[in-house]
């Protein structure tokens, strides 16, 4: 089974927003066509994923747990940003914000970009998961910039040049990998392939694995947004259109660290212990927790605080992945949950900005009155986002923190200082926001339901089974089916 | 009797096709500007009628304005014979001294220069000054380029040295033949020092002192300019194709004829390049003159150099070493430059060098894989030496303005912090244990250079232009990088590859032609709106 009916569903979703120059057609095909892939999607993936069928891998695509479990969460949010996007774009045009040419050039070049992703997670081939992240930055850069404002060419910009040259780097630990493998005896293509560049990683000299892993680490980081490469990251998150937010912030540093996973992993096996990436992956997670918590005090926009709560929850899922084997469990729920909470934070931020057309938080007023719909739902995301039961990130930060106060009392202690302060400020600006306001703003339209407010709904559910379904044993030995001999290695 | 015959018919085929040159030339030039050009044999028609005219010669001239032309032509004839121009190893062969050859240039020159001086004209003696300045000037390069020849070739004799395949052996003489080229032009008074058809007093140089000269004297000094001209480019093509010289010692019908189709074809060829060349360069200023010889003597001196240097230190120089040199050469160069069109034109050229390596790389490696390196240097001229300027000019066209905005260091600075990476990279490359385990050493020094020039360009550069060129860069270090390791990708990953590079120049072109229409100046300090 080949992801080619996948690749043609959302090549012809972008062909039509190209060719099309009428609104209606190009809304309704971006709906239709983004459900058709992602089923498709999940058609490969689900089987492999709930173990009703094997994994499996060829020269170019690899399905195996952890592939099976990353395509899904992208076909999912894939679908959800899309029916957003058509929503949020949709209204955007009408109010005369973009004009047909932006609408145009934003769905033809958010389904290129899905698609970017989609490849990225199920590449098996080392150079072609290369490949497809530097699609993805290339794609998104004027989808960030796709307003016409300073600000949005300047994050476009930032965006573009620290992502492409992080990648590059990448490339050149690629290039390492590759090159480590020739002189150790791999042939031909496989030294290419991620399954049998695991399979002969004992035969890698070890020079030349850590030289390689630290280009990954370092090209890849800056993609994922780790301090101190991270300064792209609440430019970019902030100024882009809030599917496309979702988008990033959800699934695309997800991305970025599954590459880092899977190469660590090749790299674990050379080496015989976790010990030495281990040291890596502590001091950059730990320093991407605390420094966004100093940040998130003084910041007056509400979508640049969702932003930097995301580099803080990457910096979370790494300092887990330090902590092998029950962190490597711990980051994969942590992942999961991450994935489906600031997704929806962000998405009822666009309905924030649909309502008062500013980002400044201090100018939003009244929410619980005004759009009491969205103010409940992104209440609700933030308590699930700062990790309050029965949310599922706090499951996961229990894990790490079990396993953490024993291993490294002394940072665990400053995380969790790091981490009240961070719940404090995301607090303190959202509560802000939803009462006060003047009397006379009673004359305004009372929000009406819509599609973003199901998704994000829908969303919330799943983030609450999850809770329930991943605190039991069953639903551990689930994760740890996809966690075992793929991110840690099982002795 | 062979070298003799040999020495004889070359003598007499030079002196027969001279006028047909200085005419291919003209023209060439013609067809090239959209006229429709004289016949390439007008001259012989031209040096016939002079000869019938009857001559003027002001009152004031001496002997010295009557023996000049004698001279003149007389040195150039006997450089037709001397030199290994059609055959190698003829009568006079061992009268090809370089230093001689030197010599007879030099008197033939300075007797033009007192023909100038001698009746007393205001041009002929402007003329005489500016002659005798790019003389002084061409002298040491001239001896320059014949040295390292003769170093590497071990003979002092110019016919030794076209007998051997120097160039093809030991790559890093192309400096000189480079410098030899630009003495060629220096010498023929062509483009861009002089202009030998101006009719404006004040831009002449060669033209000038002959400009009191009629008649017989006229036709006689023109002839000697042309055959000067035949003689130059046929000694170059010798030097970068020895193989088409024949050795006078076969002598026979068969030797003559091949010796006198090559000899046609050099000329054709290099004429018709000499005219391309003229088409498209400026005539400097005289007072830049200087820094077209400081260029030609710095790149002889290299040649000369990396001669002493691969003998005494026994390292066997090859192409791809001397190509990924001077890839990083161009690069270093990007460092003092402010202007994005100069910028751009040494990127093309350093990308070009890369094609290069992989090039030179080719005759190294077995076989299977020599296609492949001549695809991979075929694409890499095709996309980044033209394709990619050509994208990010197209993206810039509503900004014509030039980008001149000052770098963050001045250039001083610049070219203290490129020695200081260089010496990094190379302090780096000492201690890690990976040097060891590669083959191609200089290769992997110029990759990391590369990457860390690269990074350097955008971090110290605080313009728009500047970072889209270092990210360039430093993808260019990645191609060098592969080509170390691993020697060659897949070909649907290299035509990824390719795409992905096209395509994100593309976009930050855009993206910088916005940010310029926004922000008013290409200065990415001004982009701090967003900071906290």
């Amino acid at each position: 089974m080949t992801p080619i009916i996948t690749i043609i569903t959302v090549l012809a979703a972008a062909a039509v927003a190209i060719f099309s120059n009428k609104k209606k057609q190009i809304l309704l095909s971006t709906t239709i066509l983004a459900i058709v892939g992602g089923l498709s999607v999940f058609s490969m993936s689900l089987p492999v994923l709930f173990q009703m069928s094997s994994s499996w891998s060829n020269s170019v695509w690899l399905m195996d747990n952890f592939s099976a479990l990353m395509v899904s969460l992208v076909a999912f949010l894939y679908i959800s940003a899309a029916v957003v996007s058509v929503r949020y774009i949709g209204h955007e045009h009408e109010e005369k914000i973009i004009s047909i040419g932006d609408l145009k050039l934003y769905f033809s070049l958010f389904h290129v970009f899905a698609l970017c992703m989609l490849l990225t997670v199920i590449a098996n081939n080392s150079l072609l998961l290369w490949m497809a992240l530097e699609g993805t930055t290339l794609s998104s850069t004027f989808l960030v910039g796709l307003y016409r404002k300073k600000t949005s060419a300047e994050a476009a910009w930032k965006y573009i040049i620290i992502c492409s040259t992080g990648i590059s780097l990448g490339l050149l630990g690629i290039l390492l990998f590759g090159y480590g493998a020739s002189i150790g005896g791999v042939t031909g293509g496989d030294i290419f392939t991620l399954t049998a560049l695991a399979q002969n990683a004992h035969l890698i000299s070890i020079d030349i694995i850590r030289w390689a892993f630290v280009f990954i680490f370092v090209g890849f980081g800056a993609k994922l947004g780790l301090v101190p490469m991270h300064i792209w990251l609440p430019d970019a998150h902030s100024n882009a259109p809030s599917p496309i937010s979702g988008l990033f912030s959800g699934i695309l540093l997800n991305i970025a660290l599954y590459g880092i996973i899977r190469f660590r992993f090749i790299t674990d096996l050379s080496l015989g212990s976790n010990e030495w990436t281990g040291h890596l992956f502590l001091f950059f997670g730990f320093i991407s927790i605390v420094i966004p918590a100093f940040m998130m005090l003084v910041q007056s926009n509400y979508k640049r605080m969702l932003a930097y709560s995301s580099v803080e929850h990457m910096g979370i899922i790494t300092f887990a992945l330090a902590l092998s084997p029950v962190g490597a469990i711990a980051a994969v729920v942590h992942m999961i949950g991450h994935t489906f909470s600031k997704s929806m934070l962000f998405f009822g931020a666009g309905e924030i900005l649909t309502n008062y057309q500013t980002t400044q938080t201090s100018k939003v007023q009244g929410l619980l009155k005004r759009a009491p719909f969205t103010a409940i739902l992104f209440l609700l995301g933030i308590l699930s986002i700062i990790a309050l039961p029965p949310s599922v990130l706090f499951v996961s930060e229990y894990m790490i923190f079990a396993n953490a106060f024993l291993l490294h009392p002394f940072l665990s202690i400053l995380i969790m200082i790091a981490l009240s302060v961070i719940s404090f400020a995301m607090l303190r600006s959202t509560i802000g926001m939803f009462f006060g306001g003047n009397e006379n703003e009673q004359n305004q339209k009372r929000e009406k339901w819509n599609i973003t407010h199901s998704v994000m709904t829908l969303e919330l559910v799943i983030i609450i089974c999850l809770t329930f379904f991943l605190s039991s044993p069953n639903g551990v030995k689930f994760i740890d089916l996809i966690a075992r001999n793929i991110i840690y290695i099982s002795k | 009797m062979n070298p003799i015959l040999a020495t004889l018919l070359q003598g007499i085929f030079v002196l027969l096709i001279a006028p047909f040159a200085s005419g291919l030339v003209r023209f060439c030039k013609a067809r090239l500007q959209g006229r429709q050009g004289a016949s390439p044999f007008l001259p012989y028609y031209t040096f016939a009628t002079l000869l019938k005219k009857q001559m003027v010669i002001s009152s004031s001239a001496s002997w010295v304005f009557r023996a000049v032309p004698y001279v003149v032509l007389s040195t150039t004839l006997s450089l037709a014979f001397i030199l290994p121009l059609m055959f190698v190893g003829g009568k006079l062969a061992s009268a090809s001294d370089f230093l001689v050859v030197a010599g007879i240039l030099m008197i033939g020159s300075i007797f033009l220069v007192l023909g100038g001086l001698d009746p007393g004209s205001a041009f002929g003696g402007m003329g005489s000054s500016r002659e005798m300045t790019i003389a002084a000037l061409v002298e040491p390069i001239i001896i320059m380029v014949f040295a390292a020849m003769s170093f590497v070739g071990g003979t002092f004799a110019i016919d030794g040295l076209v007998g051997q395949p120097l160039v093809f052996a030991h790559p890093y003489l192309l400096l000189s033949v480079f410098a030899f080229f630009l003495v060629t032009l220096a010498e023929n008074a062509r483009y861009p020092v002089d202009n030998p058809a101006t009719h404006l007093e004040l831009t002449m140089v060669h033209e000038a002192m002959i400009l009191e000269y009629s008649g017989p004297y006229l036709a006689m000094l023109e002839y000697a300019s042309a055959l000067k001209m035949t003689i130059f480019a046929i000694l170059l093509s010798n030097f970068i194709f020895p193989g088409t010289v024949i050795a006078a010692s076969s002598f026979g019908i068969g030797a003559l004829v091949l010796a006198i189709f090559f000899a046609i074809a050099k000329v054709l060829v290099c004429m018709g390049l000499l005219a391309l060349l003229e088409s498209t360069v400026v005539k400097m200023r005289f007072y830049r003159m200087q820094e077209f010889m400081s260029i030609a003597f710095f790149t002889a001196m290299f040649g000369m150099l990396i001669a002493l240097f691969a003998s005494f230190v026994k390292v066997d120089i090859q192409y791809h070493t001397i190509f990924a040199a001077l890839s990083v050469f161009f690069v270093i160069l990007i460092f003092g430059r402010a202007r994005a069109q100069v910028m751009l034109r040494y990127y093309a050229f350093s990308s070009f060098c890369i094609a290069g390596i992989a090039f030179g790389l080719s005759f190294v490696v077995e076989k299977s894989e020599m296609k492949h390196l001549w695809l991979f240097a075929l694409v890499t001229i095709l996309i980044k030496t033209i394709l990619v300027p050509i994208v990010i000019k197209y993206a810039q066209r509503k900004h014509k303005e030039l980008i001149s905005s000052p770098s963050f260091l001045r250039p001083a600075t610049s070219y203290f912090v490129v020695v200081l990476i260089l010496g990094a990279t190379f302090y780096i490359m000492k201690h890690t244990p990976i040097l060891g385990m590669v083959e191609f050493d200089t290769l992997l020094y110029a990759s990391i250079a590369l990457i860390g020039l690269g990074l350097a360009t955008m971090i110290v550069h605080r313009n728009i232009f500047s970072q889209i060129l270092g990210l360039l860069i430093m993808e260019n270090g990645l191609t060098v990088f592969t080509l170390v390791t691993v020697k060659s990708l897949p070909l649907l990953i290299e035509l990824g590859v390719f795409v992905i590079i096209v395509a994100s120049a593309f976009i930050l072109s855009i993206l910088g032609s916005r940010i310029r229409e926004f922000y008013g100046s290409s200065d990415t300090e001004d982009l701090r709106n967003l900071t906290e």
